[in-house]
């Protein structure tokens, strides 16, 4: 049962981060491709947001393996 | 799929392995196996750092001095310059620090058999700690007591909205602690677990193969080489990660010690 658990903790916690990441790598892309010579500065963003958005998939994952005590 | 019936103990084998326990060894176990390569990795860093600056000329001659001296060109244009607007380079030692820890610290854990340091939590919210005490120095600093706590509302917004706004930027100053630790301390550590997973289950499949070496048995270890790929494939992200986490929090150490440092 707690296998359950911790399968729908993490399925709901991954299903918005991965939505929105791979938005803001499409909008990033669209973004060079209509100035590329932003490309840098684009990059460094997109980069900034992925890492905002994946930490709180990650802390889902984490505080599944934490509520079954083996952490 | 009768090999998998041994994968919950082995899973749980690694979990038990990646916690936290303390080294036997060192002085009756006062340290535990995280600070142990946290340890490493400090060592690591300042005999790298002590030969890469050793002789300094106008072009760097070693190869060791260019991977230092490019880094912290990186660590003072691209992350103190960008986010602090003036005054940023009298806290460049403090974010060069800072990479420089994360980086190594991260990188000692890519190999395999060792851990990183900063995937425990007591390490990061050590680190970002120390970051939300000099940012408030920072600010206390720059604009007198008052003004510090004061800039914390938006300008320009009547009364009872500003309180408002007040009290939730102060509770998320707070919170930022928790938030640094929480996503450096994620991502290593969810990273190793993914790995050990991958690894444990390419194990398990060639497990007959090891035992007898028969025609059915190879077949039944054909799946070994589709985990084995995955797991290379996480393991380069896995290097990616590393430097992409230390990125991301000297950035973000930045961001907040230039909002701090001028009108919020």
């Amino acid at each position: 049962m707690e296998f359950i658990g911790f399968g729908l903790l993490y399925g709901l916690a991954v299903t918005a981060p991965a939505i929105a990441i791979g938005w803001v790598g499409s909008k990033a892309t669209e973004s060079t491709a209509r100035q590329p010579e932003m490309a840098g500065r684009i990059f460094t963003v997109f980069i900034l947001s992925a890492a905002f958005v994946e930490a709180l998939a990650l802390l889902g994952f984490v505080l599944g393996i934490l509520v079954q005590g083996k952490l | 799929m009768e090999v998998l019936n041994e994968l919950p103990a082995e899973v749980d084998h690694l979990l038990h392995f990646l916690s936290s326990q303390p080294v036997p060894g060192i002085g009756g176990g006062v340290i535990s196996n995280y600070i142990f390569f946290m340890g490493i990795g400090i060592i690591i860093l300042s005999v790298l750092m002590w030969v890469g600056v050793r002789n300094l000329k106008l072009v760097p001659e070693h190869k060791l001095s260019n991977a230092v001296e490019a880094l912290g060109q990186f660590v003072r244009d691209d992350i103190a310059a960008s986010m602090i607007e003036h005054g940023s380079r009298k806290h460049f030692p403090f974010l060069a620090t800072i990479f420089f820890f994360v980086l190594i610290n991260n990188i000692v854990g890519l190999f395999p058999g060792s851990k990183p340091g900063t995937g425990t939590m007591g390490v990061t919210v050590a680190l970002s700690t120390t970051v939300f005490i000099y940012f408030n120095t920072v600010g206390f600093k720059n604009q007198g007591f008052f003004g510090y706590i004061k800039s914390f509302a938006p300008h320009g917004v009547p009364f009872p909205i500003n309180l408002i706004v007040w009290f939730i930027e102060v509770f998320s100053a707070f919170l930022r602690i928790f938030t640094l630790a929480v996503r450096l301390f994620a991502n290593m550590y969810a990273g190793h677990i993914i790995l050990g997973i991958f690894a444990i289950l390419t194990s398990l499949f060639a497990q007959g193969m090891i035992e007898e070496f028969s025609a059915r048995t190879v077949i039944g270890a054909l799946p070994s080489i589709g985990w084995l790929t995955l797991m290379t494939a996480l393991y380069l992200l896995e290097i990616l990660v590393a430097f992409v986490q230390a990125y991301v929090f000297t950035l973000l150490t930045a961001v907040y010690i230039g909002q701090a440092a001028e009108a919020h």
